[in-house]
């Protein structure tokens, strides 16, 4: 798959100068223009794809960012923002343009315990702002499986989910305020701390707009108090279809789980068969990782309900986990849950796609039936609970014939999901790798919306070019409707 | 194509509403966008001759209760989402001031969020897709009927809450919730001073629970909901029958509460009925007790003989005004809101007060380019967002 060209009109190249005025920003050393060390940003969480930025630029200060994004500017030269590149789409990649990398600018610069607000730059890696919190009892909700590397701002261009925004929402839930870098270079503040604003939502535009328009120089996020108490459960299941009626029937019951995970049986034996060996049990066909928490009265009750509703799906056991230490042990398989697959294969697809909830089981049966026509061997670890599926294939990336069978099992996957009803993401955005699916979920009006959109924050196209929209779609809109209309009629 | 495949039959189709779009934007002939005329889109000015409504564009086009998701059209009411959804123990929790007359489309333009959204969230985290008509006439479907989606830049957050100026949403795709196995409702007696409001937001916020909804009201109100002579705070609270009972034993903590009856929500939802004019005003919660001041201290020179309303939600530092008959000019107003450094958000005015505030200061450029985008032609809605006042420090 090769990603489709990028507009060139405003391009311009990247000069000896260029790198010179950066160096002078942010210090020689912090300018990368050698391709030997550009290799190391060739690629991020995703196979398959490697693409060389032509110069790879490290701000330390919001200062510096903001020199480094106007210098571009002047030089009309296109960019892609980066924070640990641990994104799973190929949204970070820099395909002989400048990246700009942000993973230096890591202060978390103000906390409001009161009102559970923290100001942190877009650098602070997401574990690291929970940590710093955790002395007040707060966290910050969001959890991506990378979490202990990802950082905010990335999981701002992303709109980054995790397990356990089944109870409290995506990143878009927790981001109250930013200031942003528009690629212009003038500064803009989206959004304000109590969260209550007028106007156009330009916070809720900006999450997940994947880098395409601007940069955010600091983030205003809320944190969430730490539950009273938790709860723990594996649920055992000998069929896939068990466990996903178990979820159907949890979350019409009106009992939210904070998080509600599925592993299939492949899954579960990479995991039992690696370090992170959690105590499943191997010869399931399904686990279903299962928390609550909250208020502590009343929990145990909710505890038992869900316990009888996955026991009469046809659960063989529920187990509730009884200290912190099993808790953490069964958490930790389902999040190293890929790195565990990496044991198994050389390189990991970590697909993702959404489902109505309804159509997991339908849909699981067909990922089966795709990964045995194409010889894939798919490995299913997802948030059950808002059908987020995470169909993962591990393969060697540089056997042809094998990439080509992983490839189109995917594209079949994909069509499935949109055929259910469904998105092509969930929570790992467009990136390069959905952009080919984009046509088969949106009208060409709405892409061209949304193309309409980016043209307002970045109208020369230079932020992340190339990525989220098919450039094809974006040449279209507002063009002769009067015309169309009359091919149409 | 699977997206675009339509719902239920008949009823549905838009091409009138882009039709009359078209022809406006062709003949620069604004449009002023409207549903079932309550007041959230009946209280703002617009600069336009015509009106196109959408109450006819009503009907649930898809309720799927396992997924807890349902798609309608745009003129659907509240309360007929309520009435589908309530038959599988599931409800739409969206309740804006006013009631359920309204409907689904004008609640989403508008974002208008009621007692509930602190435990549920504002309309931006409860929409999931939205079927819009830009003021070019072209048709965009948002988002999705999932629960969970980032593919592509999201023009569903963008047109909920731009009051109509960006498109005419003609259907949307909503989250439900499963309804509480028990609720309760309790009121409980409340100081008005700052200090001891400020303390109470952040009582609130400090429970190791969230109640439902929380919502402080004042004497007026008070007394209109027939619970005495004094301001009062009310609390929702839902769970398993364990679970309630213990959280109403942790807000005995608050002071001394008498039981209510569920109903009284809606009666405070629908209080402000004939209401001429109703603002918001908000800033941090731990400011609550200051903003309610404010508030309470700039509406006294502007009632008239039916008083004011006054309430507001203490875990959001919201507060919000609903004059009967305001006797001072909005110029007083504006004054008023000088010296408050947080956001006022103006609902509703009588008509010929709308020209005496001054125009919005906060209207950014990346804000006047989009609606450039969307409505190069101005014929949607114009002037509908002109208004708001103050800007948090």
């Amino acid at each position: 798959m090769t990603a489709p060209p990028v507009p060139s009109a405003t391009r311009a190249p990247i000069t000896p100068a260029l790198a010179d005025t950066l160096g002078q920003i942010v210090g020689r050393s912090r300018v990368i223009a050698r391709s030997s060390e550009l290799l190391a940003y060739s690629s991020d969480g995703l196979p398959g794809y490697t693409k060389i930025p032509s110069l790879a630029v490290f701000p330390g200060t919001r200062a510096e960012v903001v020199a480094v994004v106007r210098a571009l500017a002047e030089a009309k030269v296109p960019f892609v923002p980066r924070g640990a590149g641990t994104g799973l789409s190929g949204g970070a990649l820099a395909d002989g343009v400048v990246l700009l990398g942000l993973n230096r600018l890591k202060r978390i610069i103000s906390v409001d315990t009161v009102n559970q607000l923290a100001v942190v730059e877009p650098g602070v890696v997401n574990t690291v702002l929970t940590r710093n919190v955790a002395q007040y009892g707060l966290h910050y909700a969001p959890d991506p499986s990378s979490q202990a590397a990802c950082t905010i701002g990335g999981n701002v261009a992303e709109n980054a989910g995790g397990p356990h925004c089944l109870k409290y929402g995506v990143t878009l839930n927790h981001i109250a305020a930013i200031t942003a870098v528009l690629p212009d270079g003038s500064i803009t503040a989206l959004g304000n701390a109590s969260g209550e604003t007028t106007g156009y939502d330009l916070v809720g535009a900006f999450v997940g707009s994947e880098g395409c328009f601007g940069v955010a120089l600091d983030v205003t996020v809320r944190l969430q108090r730490n539950p009273q108490a938790v709860r723990t459960l594996l649920a055992d299941f000998t069929s896939i279809n068990a466990a996903a009626r178990s979820v159907s029937a949890i979350i019409a019951r009106g009992i939210l789980p904070a998080a509600l995970e599925m592993m299939d049986a492949p899954t579960i034996q990479a995991v039992e068969a690696s370090i992170y060996a959690a105590g499943y049990p191997v010869d399931a066909a399904a686990v279903l990782l299962i928390e609550l928490d909250g208020f502590e009265a009343g929990l145990n009750e909710d505890v038992a309900a869900v316990v009888a509703m996955c026991t009469e799906a046809g659960a063989r056991q529920v187990r509730v986990a009884r200290d912190d230490a099993e808790r953490a042990r069964l958490w930790q398989g389902r999040k190293k849950a890929f790195g565990a697959m990496g044991r198994v294969a050389r390189h990991l697809v970590v697909q993702d796609a959404v489902v109505p909830r309804t159509k997991i089981p339908a849909v699981l049966d067909l990922i089966h039936s795709i990964s045995e026509r194409y010889r894939v061997k798919v490995c299913n670890v997802f948030h059950a609970g808002d059908g987020n599926l995470h169909p993962n294939i591990g393969y060697n990336a540089e056997d042809p014939d094998e990439s080509a069978r992983v490839h189109s099992a995917m594209r079949e996957i994909m069509e499935a999901c949109i055929a259910a009803g469904g998105s092509i993401t969930g929570e790992h955005g467009v990136g390069l790798d959905k952009l080919p699916y984009m046509d088969q979920l949106f009208t060409p009006d709405t892409l061209g919306a949304m193309c309409a959109l980016r043209d307002v924050f970045d109208p020369d196209r230079r932020a992340n070019p190339g990525k989220v929209v098919p450039v094809h779609s974006c040449r279209e809109w507002h063009a002769a409707p009067a015309a169309r209309r009359a091919v149409t009629t | 194509m699977a997206r675009c495949a339509r719902g239920a039959a008949g009823g549905d189709d838009v091409t009138p509403i882009v039709e009359r779009i078209r022809e406006a934007a062709a003949e620069r002939r604004p449009l002023r966008v409207t549903s079932a005329g309550t007041w959230l889109s009946a209280g703002h000015p617009v600069d336009a001759g015509d009106t196109l409504s959408l109450a006819d564009h009503a009907g649930i086009v898809e309720y799927v209760p396992g997924d807890l998701t349902l798609t309608a059209r745009a003129g659907t009411t509240l309360s007929e989402i309520t009435a589908a959804t309530g038959a599988n123990d599931q409800w739409l929790p969206l309740d804006p001031w006013g009631g359920d007359d309204g409907t689904l489309g004008a609640t989403l333009a508008t974002a208008t969020a009621g007692p509930h959204a602190h435990s549920m969230g504002l309309p931006r985290d409860v929409v999931l897709g939205v079927e819009f008509v830009t003021g070019t006439a072209q048709v965009v479907r948002a988002g999705g009927r999932v629960v969970k989606n980032v593919a592509g830049f999201d023009l569903t957050r963008l047109i909920t809450g731009s009051w109509g100026t960006l498109g005419v949403i003609v259907e949307a795709t909503v989250r439900l919730r499963a309804r509480p196995q028990q609720t309760r409702t309790l009121v409980i007696p409340a100081q008005t001073t700052r200090a001891d409001l400020s303390a109470l937001a952040m009582q609130l916020r400090a429970l190791p629970f969230t109640p439902l909804a929380s919502e402080l009201v004042n004497a007026r109100l008070a007394a209109h909901l027939e619970l005495g002579a004094h301001a009062c705070l009310l609390v929702r609270v839902g769970g398993n029958a364990h679970s309630v009972s213990a959280q109403l034993d942790r807000l005995r903590e608050l002071g001394v509460p008498t039981d209510a009856s569920e109903t009284v929500w809606n009666t405070l939802r629908t209080a402000e009925r004939g209401a001429v004019a109703s603002w918001r005003w908000s800033n941090l919660p731990s400011e609550f007790g200051e903003t309610w001041t404010a508030a309470d201290v700039a509406t006294r020179p502007l009632e008239g003989g039916g008083g004011a309303f006054i309430h507001g939600n203490p875990a959001r530092g919201v507060v919000r005004v609903a004059v009967m008959q305001p006797k001072a000019t909005p110029a007083k107003l504006a004054q008023a809101a000088s010296d408050f450094h947080g956001t006022i958000a103006i609902e509703q005015l009588p008509p010929a007060a709308w020209s005496l505030l001054p125009p919005s200061s906060r209207r950014s450029g990346l804000s006047r380019a989009i609606r450039e985008k969307f409505d190069p032609a101005g014929v949607l809605n114009p002037g509908i967002m002109e208004h708001e006042m103050g800007a948090l420090a």
